[in-house]
């Protein structure tokens, strides 16, 4: 939890004041979306909530609900 | 406007995409225990069907000089749809990351380093391709024929010290396994190593010359298939049926390196090579992810993305699969279905719209 903080405090620390200063705006707002999702995930992990896994829901979808898949070798 | 203001030299390509194919090397053992003896075959008819699309990936690329598949996709589709199918690149991307970063943690957590907790193998992985990113397409293709030479040196000094273990009958009889089997073999290895080669979309915009553009693309294409099919002829002739057994066959071949009881325990090449290779693959890849992103919302730079991305990586990673068996199953059914529109769809379907429409206007225009 202290190293998920720290490294969220360092990633913070090394982009924003630059991209205040240039008047970045757009990219402040997707950096700052990317890093709240980083920090949701990264929070999930580290309390050991069950992160939600694409592949095991487009597995889903496209095995047992659409039926397209490869013989059992 | 282009985000990347690094250029890449023709040449380089030709390292990127070879060092890029054989980066793949380690996931020859996803197809192993389908094709079994047969591999060999399967990279060689993978290698084949894969060639018209990636022809068109390339043709794409030298269409819209300068451009990022994104900002071909806008242009071929539209604003909306542009959009839709720019979110497919990716995902596409995010996930194969992914993927391959898992695949360095579960090399180093199975063979080299079992003690060391996952996530800290996946976050110093991580850390050094976001490092690689940072510094840009034009860092990384200065250094891509090191790459590539550090590869080839493991794989033919591995094949040169195995020799005298090999049995080529290993490889008999020739066509023993069923159709289906080599029909997945082959879409798993016309998908992994050769049509992620789709991930040059967003690099070879960056090309200062694109004249020599079609012929690089696939003489790396080709250094890189011979590298795994070297790779697959050692370890079948070395292991023969018992390849299909092991988590890592190209370790468990390695294993069996014995000069005089003075050469052995070689495996620490295998992780060394493979390492570099993965490092490179996923290094291409979280660049196309970050410059793709950026374009997608319109930014200047893809800097600042670097970082969060890199953290959403290694938690994807982390927890996409639950074990190397869980990676192995999905990766050979819904891991190569998911991806096959984008890799043997779309890139022709763009470049024959752009043909019908004659885009880009305004550079034909120039030319005319």
């Amino acid at each position: 939890m202290i190293f998920l903080l720290f490294a969220y405090a360092f990633i913070i620390t090394v982009n924003v004041p630059g991209l205040i200063k240039r008047k970045e705006w757009r990219e402040l707002t997707v950096f700052s979306i990317l890093c709240i999702i980083a920090f949701v995930l990264g929070l999930m992990y580290v309390l050991d909530i069950p992160v939600p896994s694409p592949m095991r829901g487009l597995q889903h979808l496209i095995v047992d609900i659409l039926g397209i898949k490869y013989p059992e070798n | 406007m282009s985000i990347e203001k690094g250029k890449v030299c023709s040449w380089q390509l030709l390292f990127l995409v070879a060092g890029f194919v054989q980066g793949s090397v380690l996931l020859i053992d996803f197809a192993v225990g389908i094709t079994e003896h047969q591999t060999w075959m399967v990279i060689l008819a993978g290698l084949v069907v894969s060639a018209p699309f990636i022809l068109s990936y390339a043709v794409l690329a030298k269409r819209f000089q300068g451009m990022n598949v994104i900002q071909v996709n806008d242009l071929v589709y539209g604003r909306f749809l542009g959009k839709v199918v720019s979110v497919y690149y990716i995902f596409f991307y995010l996930m194969t990351l992914s993927f391959n970063i898992r695949d360095v943690g579960e090399l180093y957590i199975t063979f080299l380093m079992p003690d060391t907790p996952f996530i800290f193998l996946l976050i110093g992985f991580t850390a050094t391709c976001a490092y690689a990113v940072y510094k840009g397409i034009e860092v990384l293709a200065r250094v891509s024929h090191l790459f590539l030479i550090t590869g080839m040196f493991v794989i033919i000094s591995t094949f040169a010290l195995l020799i005298d273990q090999m049995d080529f009958s290993n490889f008999l009889p020739l066509f023993e396994l069923p159709f289906i089997r080599i029909f997945q073999g082959i879409h798993l290895m016309s998908a992994i190593p050769f049509g992620e080669t789709i991930v040059f979309l967003m690099i070879i915009g960056s090309l200062n010359k694109t004249e020599h553009a079609i012929r690089n693309t696939f003489i790396g294409l080709l250094i890189g298939a011979i590298s795994l099919l070297i790779v697959s002829v050692r370890n079948t002739a070395v292991l023969g049926k018992t390849q299909t057994i092991w988590t890592s066959t190209s370790f468990q071949s390695i294993r069996l390196i014995d000069i005089g009881t003075v050469l052995t325990r070689m495996d620490f090449l295998i992780g060394i090579a493979q390492t570099v290779l993965i490092f490179f693959k996923c290094s291409l890849f979280f660049y196309a992810l970050a410059v793709a992103v950026a374009q997608l919302f319109g930014l200047k730079s893809y800097l600042p993305l670097v970082l969060p991305l890199a953290g959403i990586e290694v938690i994807i990673a982390a927890t996409v699969f639950q074990s190397p068996v869980d990676h192995a199953g999905i990766t050979q059914n819904a891991g190569i279905i998911y991806s096959a529109p984008l890799m043997f769809v779309i890139p022709p379907l763009t470049l024959l719209i752009a043909k019908i429409r004659g885009l880009p206007r305004h550079e034909r225009g120039k030319d005319a």
